[in-house]
């Protein structure tokens, strides 16, 4: 039972860092059908403030607090002065994105010297349950990956604004023959999908550390969680990535078992969460959810 | 998609496409360009010089070691042209960054030695990236190399000399010591390359033959940052001690994670044979207390020529973030350095790889960060000091030492 316990809240953890990761992409990819090559950059940019909010000696909660703006900030200057041109040409959009995301990485790479830098998590140490022992951070991350969530959904649900978005989501002719802005839209968005990223790599910094490939390491799971997801709503990738932050981890834990643990390497593990992934499209093309214009 | 958005297509000309993917081309040259760093003497005249090449990793995973060995290497070096250079020739140093990256590696050390014709090369920190560069130095290059780092063993290239302790030298007391500590179970989480798979040959014989088990024996790839289904592994299976091979930038995530699963709150320890003084690098704190170590030097090694070494090399870097420690090579390097400066005297400054390697091959030196060392004949390794150290609040405590330990290779 203690095992299990461990199991559900490992997994969680790192499903929610998933989540917060895609959420970003998912939307920006849902509305203006741009694969966002740039968006592993926007979670580097995330970690990277936080890393220097710690080395100016000011509180990394400060930092964590501050990154999202920073980053969203950044992401409506992209989304002004590149991304805007290539909404009629999805492919090229997805060529600058992957220039853009390169460029951020290799400014970054020498700006930390090449190296991996550690971040302290504002929240160390561990939390105690019976005589099971939690760490303290991963727990911050799932309740603030649930706060967060609900209230994307309540934005996008419930309010005004998020009706235009869904709106334009569904069909953006239609939103513009009725008065709806979509360039607005699209510049508050996509520097809405970049503050989210940047939210998600200040907060899971400290669980790893400061690279210049880590916004790398989560593209290529991120960009599966959305092609698993499907695209076009905001409830399938966010479903996709809980599945892919699951499996991850998941695949590792099948090794508990008798059988299994002779025949899967914890590399080969790795591999496993691609090929289900690709099983899975292959019954389920659309994604899990398959709604929305595509 | 939008059926409007279809029917806009660009139409790149072909000319415009050309000059476009030339001048990518051409950026990609000027950006490529010389990567080298070159430190002259300042005495020099124009012949006479000795060219040392360091290829190391000053930038990637590996950077904090690489860049105290580069530090290191000119602290070496600068004693060396200070006291009138080897025979009155000042030596010259060439660093190549392999950037913790083999393939990398390989193009950098080549320009080491087709392009600055380097008289010998020291460097390379992890097994892959001295099997990687390996070749190219000592085969097709023709130099003399020096490996200054731990390692698994089993390195006999001829002309390739190794001045880091070996599995026998770092395991045959710690293990016995850990039993004797009452560890009876031991896991062995390890990264998948060479390094750890060989030395946890070495580690399991020496375990079995002590009369302790090892549960846990798993290999991961090197950017993994997930460990719980490990760490839970840990926990179930009741272990007393991990030995520790994962690097970085798996080290720091695994090292917290098992912190965090309260594995040494609950009495298990743990030991890493490169773990020294740079470690707050790569790991937490309170993921290093208590750790055991074994290496050929620890800043608390009481020994006059140790000291003075530290004080000189912190008065040539002030304020530097890496420190001079054993499980970074640079201990090894300042070896290397000084028993080439050796063997050169030896040859009575002749600097045919084929007469220094020879020399090289039977050289004592009596002072040496950890104490005297020495080559043993006819295997290219060092015998050394080695001390059993572990870590409390920060400083290492050395708990046993050994002296002039054999390494037990290529024999």
């Amino acid at each position: 039972m203690d095992e299990i316990i461990k199991i559900t809240f490992d997994i969680l953890s790192f499903s929610c860092i998933m989540v917060l990761i895609v959420s970003g992409l998912a939307i920006i990819a849902s509305l203006m059908g741009i694969f966002n090559f740039a968006h592993g950059e926007f979670v580097l940019l995330g970690a990277y403030t936080t890393y220097l909010f710690q080395e100016a000696g000011l509180p990394v909660w400060a930092g964590m607090l501050v990154a999202p703006f920073v980053v969203g900030a950044f992401g409506l200057f992209l989304e002004a002065t590149i991304i805007r041109r290539f909404y009629n040409a999805a492919i090229v959009a997805m060529l600058a994105t992957y220039a853009i995301g390169l460029i951020v990485r290799e400014i970054v790479r020498p700006l930390i010297g090449g190296r991996f830098w550690r971040v302290t998590e504002p929240i160390p140490g561990l939390f105690e349950i019976g005589d099971m022992s939690f760490s303290i951070w991963r727990g911050v991350i799932i309740i603030l990956t649930i706060i967060i969530m609900t209230g994307c959904y309540l934005f996008l649900a419930k309010t005004n604004y998020g009706l235009k978005i869904r709106g334009a989501m569904e069909n953006p002719a239609l939103a513009r023959a009725s008065g709806i802005s979509t360039t607005k839209l699209y510049s508050f968005t996509f520097a809405f999908g970049a503050a989210l990223a940047g939210l998600a790599g200040a907060l899971m910094v400290p669980l790893y550390l400061l690279f210049a490939d880590l916004g790398l390491r989560f593209l290529v799971m991120a960009f599966l969680s959305v092609m698993l997801g499907g695209v076009g709503t905001f409830e399938g990738p966010v479903l996709g990535s809980a599945l892919i932050g699951a499996l991850v981890p998941g695949f590792q834990w099948l090794r508990e078992l008798p059988i299994i643990v002779d025949i899967l390497s914890p590399i080969f593990s790795e591999v496993l969460v691609f090929i289900t992934a690709i099983i899975i499209v292959k019954f389920k093309p659309q994604g899990l959810i398959k709604r929305g214009r595509l | 998609m939008d059926n409007n958005q279809n029917r806009y297509r660009s139409n790149p000309s072909r000319r415009s496409f050309l000059l476009g993917s030339s001048a990518l081309t051409a950026a990609g040259w000027i950006a490529a360009g010389t990567g080298t760093f070159v430190l002259k003497p300042n005495w020099a005249h124009a012949d006479g010089h000795i060219k040392m090449g360091i290829a190391t990793d000053i930038t990637g995973a590996i950077g904090a070691s690489g860049n105290t060995c580069w530090q290191v290497a000119q602290l070496a070096v600068s004693q060396i042209n200070d006291a009138g250079g080897i025979l009155g020739r000042p030596i010259e140093l060439i660093l190549e960054d392999t950037a913790s990256d083999p393939g990398v590696a390989v193009g950098n050390v080549r320009r080491l030695i087709q392009k600055h014709e380097v008289d010998v090369v020291l460097g390379g920190i992890t097994s892959a990236m001295r099997e990687a560069i390996k070749n190219p130095i000592t085969k097709r290059g023709k130099t003399l190399y020096l490996y200054p780092q731990l390692y698994e063993g089993q390195e006999c290239t001829s002309h390739l000399y190794c001045t880091g302790p070996t599995p026998y030298q770092q395991c045959s007391e710690l293990i016995p010591y850990l039993i004797k500590q009452g560890n009876k179970r031991f896991a062995m989480p390890s990264a998948n390359y060479i390094w750890p798979q060989l030395l946890n040959k070495w580690t399991r014989r020496i375990i079995e033959e002590n009369g302790g088990e090892v549960v846990l024996e798993e290999y991961f790839p090197l950017d993994q940052v997930e460990y719980s289904a490990t760490v839970g592994k840990i926990k179930s299976e009741k272990v007393d001690h991990v030995f520790l091979t994962i690097i970085p930038p798996g080290l720091g995530p695994f090292g917290k994670q098992l912190f965090e699963s309260g594995f040494q709150k609950e009495g298990g320890t743990v030991s890493c044979v490169y773990y020294d003084e740079n470690s707050p690098f790569y790991v937490e704190p309170y993921a290093l207390e208590d750790t055991y170590s074994c290496l050929d030097f620890f800043h608390s090694v009481n020994d006059p020529f140790s000291k003075q070494l530290v004080k000189d090399y912190n008065a040539m870097f002030k304020d530097t973030n890496y420190l001079l420690t054993a499980g970074t090579a640079s201990t090894g390097m300042y070896r290397g350095i000084k028993l080439y400066e050796q063997g050169v005297i030896a040859t009575n400054g002749d600097l045919a790889r084929e007469a220094v390697s020879e020399a090289l091959d039977n050289i004592s030196v009596p002072e040496g960060p950890g104490g005297p060392y020495k080559t043993v004949p006819g295997t290219g390794h060092c015998a050394m000091n080695m001390y059993i150290a572990q870590n409390k609040g920060g400083d290492w405590n050395i708990i046993s030492s050994a002296n002039m330990v054999p390494p037990n290779e290529c024999a």
